[in-house]
């Protein structure tokens, strides 16, 4: 047990990337979420398709399978690239790689989120606000956004909880993270049992600060709405 | 236009880990004590670095240590990420169809290990009547039922099982890995009063090839360069040097 004393400030940095880690996934996969909501909206068949083939083919694949597709595959895609252009070896960093997979992954889940959230808001908000002058922008931004957030927000903090604990996954590609590190701190001390406890702790103190977090951004956005 | 190249080479930037400035890039594991383990400042050290370096400094190439995970070592080193897996690989069949070798530089040699003050010797008369326990079903047991088919054998489900009938007084020696048994019960307190005798066995058809070092299949200079350089280092005493900081043994086997 002291031993984790010893090695928290290795944990502490190897936190310190998990969050990381989650916090631009999460940037990345809003993005995407909010493309692949509004491809899915789409009255263009073509972006519609775009849309519905993101969510079903992502949605459908493991996590760690397409971060070791990304990190490994991708690293041979440059390979070639580069030596059919005479480029001096690229190297694929791990961190970005772990980023792109789950930003990517947890993009799809969004989608659906925002897709889901845009369709509660009812029609007659849009049509209300465009009789009364205002124009695409402010409809938008004005009447359904403050809307689709306020539907939004419980099915984007469930993605976030999910995605801050599959950032585990990223450990296979050998990026340091809370997992990996302490992984190979307690195989070298042999005191797994106390390394994986730590773990454990972290990343429940993490979700608990998110979930107050969140809750204080609920009131937020439900603010003037009767509970 | 200005801006889109600008665009590309951020990118670019985002994409590209650090500079590979070293000759040589060399995957390494850091959770397989006490041959590679991370430290709590994050470093990895152990037996398989300082070999790395040692044979690094003998090739007279710089060398850089790649930390990475032991799924993805071999697909690291095949996609070019470093340019040697030196992590206490076993040199095995299936991983000569991916991977090639270079020759052993360790094969932990398997002994006996019996009471200090018994006076046994690792001879078919000197075991004559003797009961010698090994794990069930591995590599220990086919060695002494095809070198020693008339000692009295025991089998056991575990190691630590073989261990306390040794302790118990109901077995005369155990034949097992002789570093796992120096770390798993000779330097604990259980270990008291045992020690090693014989010599360290360690014969291809029983116990493998032992640990290589891994490389891409196709560089023959580079194993070359390995092979002559391992065979440099043991000889000129800097393996001995390295091997005497981590074990009572000389695991370079047999």
């Amino acid at each position: 047990m002291f031993t984790v004393i010893e090695y928290a400030p290795l944990l502490g940095r190897g936190a310190l990337v998990t969050i990381s880690v989650a916090v631009l996934s999460l940037v990345l996969a809003t993005g995407l979420g909010v493309l692949g909501a509004a491809a899915k909206l789409s009255k263009r068949g073509l972006w519609r398709s775009v849309g519905m083939g993101y969510t079903t083919i992502v949605r459908g694949i493991p996590d760690l399978v397409l971060i070791l597709l990304i990190y490994f595959g991708g690293q041979r895609l440059v390979n070639d690239i580069g030596s059919t252009l005479g480029f001096d070896y690229i190297e694929v960093s791990k961190f970005w790689a772990g980023v792109i997979s789950i930003g990517f992954i947890y993009g799809a889940y969004l989608s659906e989120t925002f897709r889901g959230a845009y369709l509660t808001v009812p029609r007659g908000q849009a049509e209300a606000a465009q009789a009364l002058g205002m124009k695409t922008i402010a409809t938008l931004w004005k009447v359904l956004v403050p809307q689709i957030l306020r539907f939004a927000l419980p099915g984007y903090s469930n993605v976030w909880m999910v995605l801050v604990k599959s950032t585990a996954v990223v450990s296979v590609i050998g990026l340091s993270d809370l997992v990996g590190l302490a992984d190979k701190a307690g195989k070298s001390t042999r005191q797994q049992f106390w390394f994986y406890l730590a773990v454990l702790l972290a990343y429940l103190f993490i979700t608990i600060i998110s979930e107050h977090l969140l809750k204080r951004l609920d009131k937020r956005v439900n603010r003037g709405i009767p509970a | 236009m200005k801006r889109i190249s600008a665009i590309a080479a951020a990118t670019a930037a985002l994409f590209a880990g650090q500079a590979i400035a070293a000759d040589l890039n060399i995957c390494v594991e850091g959770a397989y004590p006490p041959f590679s383990e991370t430290t709590s400042s994050g470093d990895i050290v152990g037996f398989d670095i300082d070999i790395a370096n040692a044979l690094c400094a003998e090739m007279g190439k710089s060398c850089e240590m790649v930390q990475s995970d032991w799924d993805g070592i071999i697909p690291a080193l095949l996609e070019h990420k470093c340019d040697a897996i030196i992590a206490s690989m076993s040199i095995t069949e299936d991983r000569m169809k991916v991977i090639d070798f270079t020759n052993k530089y360790y094969n932990t040699p398997a002994r006996f290990i019996g009471a200090k003050d018994a006076g046994l010797t690792d001879t078919p008369e000197g075991l004559k009547g003797k009961v010698v326990g090994v794990q069930r079903g591995t590599i220990h047991q086919d060695f002494m039922e095809s070198e020693f088919p008339d000692v009295e054998l025991k089998l056991y489900g575990t190691q630590d099982e073989a261990y306390l009938d040794l302790q118990a007084g109901r077995i005369d020696a155990v034949m097992a890995d002789s570093v796992a048994m120096d770390e798993g019960f000779l330097k604990t307190d259980n270990g008291k009063g045992f020690a090693f005798f014989g010599k360290g066995y360690s014969i291809p058809k029983y116990h493998g090839e032992g640990a290589g070092i891994g490389i891409r299949k196709g560089e023959e200079d580079l194993k070359k360069a390995f092979n002559a350089a391992i065979d440099k280092i043991r000889a000129s005493g800097q393996y001995k040097k390295i091997n005497d900081k981590y074990f009572n043994v000389d695991i370079y086997g047999g």
